[in-house]
């Protein structure tokens, strides 16, 4: 820690991770690790933990949303939309956990070039985002459902079938579909991450060029005011659970089918007595309408597989359901008002502009208002499609390898594949490929992948109980970056904090954490700790969910919640618009809340100065 | 001509006969803002007094040609001043008319005797170009007509204390032009009080208001000699942006056996305490910014809670009066008529400098 007091943190190339991750470089792909030829640029950026994106270790294969964004993200900024002063972001992996960096600026003469780039091509985004936004939905959909429709061999038949023989012979057979398949669906994860991106750099900086009017304005405006002026309404984040409300409300309207679903059997049981009776079956056909696509909703934020979605875990929308069916029952009010949403929404904004003197200011904050508000939906609307369904997706196709792979013995469990990268992957599809070619009685390296995949979970496990320094090297003088700026609020205060190195122990005695004040209000109320995303059927009404980050699709627990605190996320992180939205008091980003506070402790929450105090332990 | 009228048949146009003080009042009543309710004894009812037995003319010769650096001639001649006034004898009109109201207002409440806060309220006072504010006297807690009465006349004679006298011959302010009117008010039975600026008073952002508050009548805050409770509120989504909590170790109450308003110690027990409720601190800037739109410029508040009174019945606007420093700023533009796309621009090229 001598480092640190000297105003930097550890040298990533003379950093040391503990014993017990031993071997963790081999599950990700070699340029992801810190070089030596790469040593003198290296050492001269600021890498710090992405706790929004990789907030735990990484499991190999969930690296590839990772490395599509690194892409995806950098090159709007540096070669298509040429954000002028900024670079792209870099990422490493350091003991499993993964470290970023806005790059340093450009070379004064490329800055030059970038502002003529960007004055061309900017503005014109602007000027058509709704027609292009159209064309977006129409492509990103397009894209999803061809990863949809593409066919994973779900076994390597004996002999090809007579089909693929008769009336010409195919051609080619399982052996070359199984490899082809997966390349295609990586293809499409990395296509799907560039569409990610068209217009959110744009979408930012509008934000961040807002925020600056703003200030300059009202020098002492909120975070979370600005939120509140900006932020829409969530339109398809907010649709699973509009469907939720939907399928409660129909409940109640047919004979029979409340009871069922307010009772305690399992989902399946559930839906086998609906199934007897015509209202019950009217009830399981809107049922499956709604599935699709608005329970591709990941439980988490879409990152990790073993988050699951509605679709893999539906006790949870289930739940949801027999809940809002009780409210219904009380004759509380389930929706949302989207017009209600819109009229505050007017009136804030309203009300700050009134209080501008100058005429020329108040032209100019209506068009900075303006300019945010033409883009800002993307911020909100593209996260469904992108982080939701299309992971979901994913997730589904990957299994399927996953189960293929389990039939011909190369691992125990489906979910093991997640274990080995995108690269491993297509090797290991070659060899089944080659042993199903080379005819019968051919031994596959089984045991190797399965003591790799055990290996590997041991490291992941290991990793999870190391803390981690929050960033590696010297923190710059200047970021131009506006993800770095607005994702991961980095900022002065960020990085002297750090530099004090936090410690987690010394806050937890203390009874005081402290993090960003996201939504205004104070509760308090018993803590309800939930570091797994499945355990949200433990939620109480009236207790504070403490957890790593909220998410949108946990919306139906907003309304039964005091509070709630995160260890992730800045103040426009998605957790924070959707509290701010349900005004739910709320502290983001505190770095350590799920690992001081436990589940029964009473605690209050202070979402305009950013405090959690616990104020009686269990 | 009338010599006394009650707050609530006064306004900004009431100025010339009952001063700043009491026409602000006035102006909030009409706006709807909850004020403890009173009376105003009019600048006529100073005129006529100051007419009688050639008083007036006494007053101004002793004034004229007075050196305000010389101490000693300006100590004299405001002294001999008061004293004159303090021996002259109400109009007999007057005094029965500041009885008769005095007694209307406990009679109202139901009380015999009701504790008010005299206060004096100048004409030329809270113009927002000149800051005349604290000159005059204020007397709390007066009890009893004839306390009043008394009140009355040391509110007028504050006009010519040795403080008021200089300022104005030094700010070539003639002293006839300054008329002095004198606010009853019923006391406001205060479990914290403070002061309100619908700006924030350090950088001018206009989207805060910025609160001071302690325990016991506003004048510790007033006068500055507790460190108060500071509250950085948003004025639109009515956020608590910064909460500063001080150690109030004194607080301005009514003693029942010296029978006048003292300092005491706060119970240690409450000193570290925050003095107001969240709920009452945003419903004093609900409460400041009617004002301030009511009046179309940023305002200087003061403002007490009342013990005995339920919550929002019990937050009251005792003064309220143009915020001077802010509004005297030339406004130019902070940003200028600019295009989405120039602010777009500039936002593009910037750098965030770190450490």
């Amino acid at each position: 820690m001598a480092d640190e007091k000297a105003g930097r943190f550890p040298d990533p190339h003379e950093f040391k991770v503990p014993k017990e991750l031993e071997g963790w470089e081999e599950m990700y792909p070699s340029h992801y690790l810190f070089s030596r030829d790469r040593m003198d640029w290296e050492k001269r950026q600021f890498w710090y933990q992405d706790k929004i994106h990789a907030p735990e270790p990484m499991p190999p294969l969930d690296l590839i949303f990772q490395e599509a964004w690194q892409i995806a993200l950098s090159q709007y900024t540096t070669r298509v939309f040429c954000i002028p002063p900024a670079q792209g972001i870099a990422q490493r992996m350091v003991g499993c956990y993964m470290y970023i960096c806005a790059v340093e600026p450009p070379p004064p003469e490329v800055i030059g070039e970038k502002a003529e780039q960007f004055q061309k091509r900017v503005f014109y985004v602007f000027e058509h985002y709704d027609e292009l936004w159209d064309k977006w939905l129409v492509k990103f959909k397009a894209l999803g459902n061809e990863m949809a429709q593409l066919k994973i061999p779900g076994e390597m038949p004996k002999f090809a079938p007579d089909d693929q023989v008769f009336p010409a012979p195919k051609g080619y057979y399982v052996s070359y579909d199984v490899v082809e398949a997966f390349d295609k669906l990586v293809n499409m994860m990395f296509k799907g991450w560039q569409y990610h991106f068209e217009m959110l750099n744009l979408t930012y900086l509008a934000y961040l060029m807002f925020a600056d009017v703003a200030r300059k304005l009202f020098p002492g405006i909120s975070e979370s005011a600005i939120g509140k002026m900006v932020a829409g309404a969530y339109v398809s984040m907010f649709r699973p659970e509009e469907e939720l409300c939907r399928l409660a409300r129909l409940a109640v309207s047919l004979r029979g089918v409340k009871d069922v679903l307010s009772g305690t059997q399992s989902v399946s049981e559930k839906l086998s007595a609906l199934d007897t009776t015509p209202d019950g079956r009217q009830w399981i056909e809107e049922y499956k309408k709604a599935r699709e696509p608005w329970f591709y909703v990941s439980c988490g934020s879409g990152w990790l597989h073993h988050e699951g979605s509605w679709l893999t875990q539906p006790e949870i929308p289930f739940n949801y359901i027999k809940d809002y069916i009780g409210r219904l029952g009380r004759g509380e009010k389930i929706e949302r008002s989207l017009d209600e949403i819109d009229k505050q929404r007017e009136k804030i904004i309203s009300s700050y502009r009134e209080l501008i003197k100058s005429d020329d200011d108040r032209a100019s904050f209506e068009n900075a208002y303006k300019t945010v508000r033409t883009i800002y939906r993307y911020a909100e609307d593209h996260l469904f499609w992108v982080e939701h369904w299309f992971h979901t997706i994913w997730f589904g196709k990957i299994r399927d390898f996953g189960r293929l792979m389990v039939k011909r013995g190369m691992i125990n469990a489906v979910d093991d594949i997640f274990m080995f990268n995108r690269y491993e992957i297509p090797e290991m599809l070659t060899e089944l490929a080659t042993g199903w070619a080379l005819g019968v009685n051919i031994p596959l390296r089984s045991d190797y992948y399965k003591a790799k995949a055990e290996k590997r979970k041991k490291i992941l496990n290991a990793a999870r109980n190391w803390t981690q320094p929050p960033a590696l090297g010297v923190p710059p003088e200047e970021v131009a970056e506006p993800f770095t700026i607005m994702l991961w609020g980095i900022t002065t205060d960020k990085v002297k904090e750090w530099l004090k190195g936090a410690d987690a122990s010394a806050a937890g005695e203390a009874g005081e954490i402290k993090g960003f004040a996201s939504s205004a209000g104070s509760a308090e109320g018993p803590a309800r700790v939930l570091k797994l995303l499945k355990d949200i059927v433990d939620l109480k009404a009236g207790e504070v969910l403490v957890c790593p980050s909220t998410n949108p699709s946990w919306a139906p627990v907003f309304t039964k919640i005091k509070a709630a605190v995160t260890d992730i996320g800045g103040l426009t992180s998605h957790a924070a618009i959707v509290c701010r939205e349900y005004g739910v008091p709320s502290v983001t980003g505190t770095g350590i809340a799920t690992s001081v506070i436990k589940t029964g402790d009473i605690i209050r929450v202070d979402g305009d100065t950013g405090v959690v105090t616990i104020v009686k332990r269990m | 001509m009338d010599y006394i009228l009650d707050f609530q048949n006064v306004d900004r146009n009431s100025l010339s006969s009952v001063g700043g003080k009491n026409a602000s009042l006035g102006e909030m009543i009409k706006a709807g803002i909850r004020v403890p309710p009173g009376f105003a004894v009019t600048t006529d009812s100073y005129l006529r007094f100051i007419s009688e037995a050639g008083l007036k003319d006494k007053i101004y010769g002793l004034l004229s040609g007075l050196n305000p650096e010389n101490t000693s001639q300006l100590l004299e001649a405001s002294e001999e001043i008061q004293s004159m006034m303090g021996r002259q004898e109400f109009p007999g009109e007057i005094r029965k008319a500041i009885s008769d109201h005095y007694r209307r207002l406990c009679d109202w409440f139901a009380a015999r005797i009701m504790p008010v806060a005299v206060r004096s309220s100048a004409t030329a006072e809270d113009l927002p170009t000149a800051s005349f504010a604290g000159q005059q006297d204020t007397y709390l807690w007066i009890q009893g007509e004839e306390e009043v009465a008394g009140k009355v006349k040391k509110c007028w004679s504050s006009l010519f204390n040795p403080r008021a006298v200089s300022y104005r011959i030094k700010n070539r302010f003639p002293h006839e032009k300054v008329l002095i009117s004198v606010g009853v008010q019923k006391m406001v039975n205060a479990k914290a009080a403070g002061v309100m600026f619908t700006i924030n008073p350090t950088d001018g952002d206009p989207s805060k208001a910025v609160i001071e508050a302690s325990w016991g009548l506003g004048e510790t805050v007033v006068s500055g000699s507790v460190n108060p409770d500071k509250f950085v509120v948003d004025k639109v989504i009515l956020e608590i942006g910064e909460r500063r909590i001080s150690e109030k170790h004194i607080a301005c109450l009514f003693d029942e056996e010296k029978g006048e308003v003292v300092n005491c110690e706060v119970d240690p027990e409450i000193r570290g305490k925050c003095c107001l409720e969240d709920r009452e601190v945003k419903m004093l800037v609900q409460m400041g910014n009617e004002i301030e739109r009511h009046y179309g410029r940023p305002m200087d508040i003061e403002w007490a809670i009342d013990k005995g009174l339920p919550f929002p019945h019990n937050i009251f606007i005792v003064q309220a009066r143009p915020e001077t420093v802010w509004s005297q700023k030339k406004k130019e533009p902070l940003l200028g008529k600019k295009s989405g796309y120039e602010l777009l621009m500039e936002r593009a090229m910037k750098r965030i400098r770190i450490p």
